[in-house]
């Protein structure tokens, strides 16, 4: 086995066993699903908590490549590293995780005897989206990666009573699996090239590129260039972003939040793991293509949505545009990694504060939630109305909220890149991209006094919310606090 | 005259773009798996060819993992496939367009 380490994969390896839990009680102990609650909470928690111990272990100045080939003077194909990188993947994934259960509890409540599938399929789903970031070898990344999507293609289509679910499921299956497939070609193709599979230790791709003079490029330039499309598939950055907006809309509202954010993190994650940790000698060769599709995210991202009624579909094309803003990090290599994470420890948990409130206000099992229901939410609910407010500004890159810190960094990761004309763009977007959001804070403020059918969100969804609002406005006020951690969120 | 690698290669290129073509131009669900279902098999052989060629065992692991996964995927999507068919007792995509906006 060579070198093991329990705690590099421990982050997987609770839950997995929380997973099995679930399964294991919904057999044993009766469909009761005030059982699994403290199970699902304690496992994404735990895990969470596992990764401030690989924080600090790292800190320590452990860490390293585990579960190599050969445990004697070299470190031969390792299966799962500690780093700064993947600690970090472990914290926001659990915590993400956590409040993203919270937001999904009204829906696990609905789906009655099915709900212990639902928490069992989310734990092993975030399981395999640590996978994508914690590991250095190609495969395992591609492992990972399916793990997460095949479960999300579940939960995407797990309201059965809904034709729109149905056709969520089938859209993001089909879609998704095309991309597997892209992303899984490139390794391949990779692999002829380097005649290697991992990113680290001996024989690996970065020792390929430091030894050899790459003469006749071309396998290696098409290699790379499916593994990015792959990759921007599932963070859904422009062109490839077409099936964000129908899944999200089809799938039950209260299941996107979880989707949403968790692939966004850890598509990040393996597209930092891989083109910074591996192909960062040949960031003149791929720099130049992520800038376009940055370009193109923020564009359109932010175009489509000003035109959008519904308020899962605006999200979803909000998203393709900090899909977009979160590129910009990539340009600078592994100086904007602290960047990269600094995005996506706040960020996500906008995401999934917003979802919890549609799923409040549309129902948790709706597959439509325009944004005329949101009228005269701060009278309905006051919270809710409130704190949406406070997520809206968040995404938008309002100051004093966590997103406009996010952006900055990004911009300026850009900047010191020398992509002067994409912060340019991704400015002017920033502006435009006010509007929309502005548009949804007005139509919470407004309607007629005499509409006062209140809304009562559950106790679970209040959580999610508050979590989410206050991780948004503490690290708006006080960034530096985050800064100083992610700074040293670096890849090996 | 001998098989080199690039015949290998060339195949796989063949069959995957012809799986890509598949699921950008038919319409039928489960065609279209099918389709991705060859770009993964396409990929399996291009993983055991370059193994053999460069003498290392990763790439034959690789290709039995990718198998394991496409199983997995066969389950979920054609449990997906029939749940719409049930419904709409065809498996076009054209005319599963209830999400628009």
């Amino acid at each position: 086995m060579g070198n093991a380490s329990y705690l590099a994969v421990a982050f997987e390896g609770i839950l997995l066993i929380g997973a099995l839990v679930v399964l294991l009680v919904a057999v044993v102990a009766g469909r009761s699903r005030a059982v699994w609650a403290p199970i699902a909470g304690a496992s994404f928690l735990l895990a969470a908590l596992a990764g401030v111990l690989q924080w600090i272990e790292v800190e320590n100045g452990g860490g390293g490549m585990f579960f190599s080939a050969q445990n004697l003077q070299v470190i031969k194909s390792p299966m799962v590293v500690l780093d700064g990188f993947s600690a970090m993947a472990s914290i926001v994934l659990g915590l993400v995780g956590f409040t993203a259960m919270l937001g999904s509890w009204d829906l696990v409540a609905k789906v009655g005897k099915r709900s212990a599938e639902f928490v069992a399929l989310s734990l092993l789903a975030f399981a395999g989206l640590h996978m994508m970031a914690a590991t250095p070898n190609l495969v395992v990344i591609f492992i990972g990666l399916e793990t997460a999507s095949i479960s999300f293609y579940v939960l995407a289509g797990f309201i059965r009573a809904d034709v729109k679910s149905d056709e969520s499921a089938l859209k993001y299956f089909l879609l998704g699996s095309l991309a597997s497939a892209l992303f899984l070609y490139g390794i391949a193709l990779t692999f002829a090239a380097t005649g290697s599979l991992t990113i680290y230790g001996v024989n690996s791709i970065r020792d390929f590129f430091s030894e050899t003079v790459v003469s006749d490029p071309g396998i290696l330039l098409v290699g790379m260039a499916l593994m990015l499309v792959g990759l921007m598939f599932k963070i859904s950055a422009a062109p490839f972003h077409q099936w964000a907006p129908d899944v999200y809309q089809g799938a039950p509202s209260g299941a996107v939040g979880l989707m949403a954010a968790g692939v966004k993190i850890a598509g990040f994650a393996a597209l930092g793991r891989i083109f910074v940790g591996g192909f960062i000698s040949q960031i003149d060769t791929w720099g130049p293509i992520v800038a376009v599709i940055a370009a193109l995210s923020m564009v359109i991202g932010t175009t489509m949505a000003l035109v959008q009624t519904d308020m899962k579909r605006l999200v979803a094309y909000s998203g393709v545009a900090h899909s977009g803003y979160l590129l910009l990090t990539l340009l600078a290599g592994v100086e904007g990694m602290s960047a990269m994470w600094f995005y996506l420890a706040t960020y996500p948990f906008m995401i999934v504060g917003t979802f919890a409130i549609i799923s409040t206000v549309s129902g948790p099992t709706s597959t439509s939630s325009p944004i005329e229901a949101m009228r005269g939410l701060s009278r309905r609910s006051p919270e809710m109305g409130w704190l949406l407010a406070i997520f809206m500004f968040g995404m938008s890159g309002m100051p004093f909220f966590a997103g406009f810190v996010g952006k900055i960094l990004a911009f300026i990761a850009a900047g010191d890149a020398g992509y002067i004309w994409l912060v340019v763009v991704a400015t002017l977007t920033t502006v435009i991209g006010f509007a929309f959001y502005l548009r949804v804070v007005a139509t919470v403020f407004s309607g007629e006094d005499d509409d006062t059918t209140m809304i009562d969100p559950t106790l679970s969804s209040r959580f999610a919310v508050v979590i989410g609002a206050t991780v948004t406005v503490v690290f708006g006020i006080v960034p530096w606090i985050l800064i100083d951690v992610v700074r040293d969120a670096l890849p090996l | 005259m001998t098989l080199t690698i690039s015949w290998f290669l060339i195949l796989a290129a063949a069959l995957f773009s012809i799986g890509v073509a598949g699921v950008l131009i038919r319409r039928n669900a489960l065609v279209m798996f099918m389709s991705i279902e060859l770009m993964l098999n396409s990929v399996n052989l291009t993983f055991v060819a370059v193994s053999r060629e460069l003498g290392l065992i990763e790439g034959q692991v690789a290709a039995l993992f990718v198998m394991v996964v496409a199983a997995a995927e066969v389950t979920i999507g054609l449990a997906i496939i029939v749940a719409v068919f049930r419904r709409k007792a065809s498996a076009n995509v054209d005319e599963l367009a209830e999400l628009r906006g």
